[in-house]
């Protein structure tokens, strides 16, 4: 955690933090909001993070990414700030290979008459984004870094502060959990008939 | 490469986490391979709609001006 200087504030060439801070404003808040799940909540933390990301511009190193050095202040502004939900969630280990298998064996279960079938007839975007948002925190901050914003698992991993490997295995699991929602949404509207395939691991 | 090393590795695959050499084989597999293409069409549609998921929520106008007034008062000049 880095700390502020109070007294002697860096030098900072505003211009630059402007062209290249600045405009990922809307990312850093779909970030905050995408892990506070609350409006009032992520627009403190995007403040906060935006007065950190300037008290320590100088430790940026031009021409790295900005958006991703951001989002790793806003993660620390974000843990420092969320002192309650403190409970630990049991990512099952890092066997990512079964999650994977497990994910598949639930989306076989729904493919029925086809994938494009099943997102084209129904939309899943509400539905999605709710799901989404009920993740558990570990599962959603991996789903929301490398599916929702694109990057790549090392980079995830460097914001979250985690290996690679558990990267892969909170995206599995999250993704697995979502399809296991959207399923249920489907079935729920009549559009998948299968029972659904119990996923108790693949032993 | 049989179907199950394919679906062991089909997240990376379509996240494009493998080496090239593993990336071609997987391609080659699902192009030809009627059980493990539409279980990629299905995981791929699935990403699709999780990526779309992402215009969603520009920040509000007040959180941007809130942010601009923080950066000046702590010397940004804007
Ligand atoms: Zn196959």
């Amino acid at each position: 955690m880095q700390t502020t200087q109070q007294s002697q504030p860096h030098r900072v060439d505003g211009k630059r933090f402007e062209l290249e801070a600045l405009p990922w404003l809307d990312d850093v808040y779909r970030f905050a909001l995408s892990m506070t799940r609350d409006e009032a909540d992520a627009d403190d933390i995007v403040q906060e993070t935006f007065l950190r990301a300037y008290r320590s511009w100088h430790t940026f190193e031009p021409g790295s990414e900005c958006r991703k050095w951001l989002f790793t202040i806003c993660r620390n502004v974000f843990l420092r700030v969320r002192e309650r939900e403190r409970k630990r969630v049991d990512c099952g280990g890092d066997d990512a290979q079964l999650e994977t298998l497990a994910a598949v064996r639930v989306s076989v279960a729904a493919i029925g008459d086809g994938a494009e079938d099943l997102f084209s007839r129904l939309d899943l975007a509400p539905a999605l984004e709710r799901a989404i948002g009920e993740l558990p925190e570990v599962f959603r901050s991996a789903v929301v870094l490398v599916d929702v914003e694109g990057m790549a698992y090392n980079e995830a991993a460097s914001i979250l502060g985690v290996p690679v490997g558990t990267i892969r295995s909170r995206l599995f699991r999250g993704r697995r959990l979502l399809q296991e929602a959207l399923i249920e949404y489907a079935r729920d509207a009549g559009l998948v008939v299968t029972s659904g395939v119990p996923c108790t691991g693949v032993s | 490469m049989d179907c199950l090393e394919v679906v062991r590795q089909l997240w990376d695959y379509l996240d494009s986490e493998l080496t090239d050499e593993a990336m071609a084989r997987i391609h080659r597999h699902l192009a030809q391979c009627r059980q493990c293409y539409p279980q990629f069409d299905f995981e791929r549609t699935f990403l699709d709609a999780v990526a779309a998921t992402r215009r969603e929520h520009p920040a509000p106008n007040l959180i941007r001006r809130k942010v601009l007034a923080k950066l000046r008062k702590a010397g940004l000049d804007l």
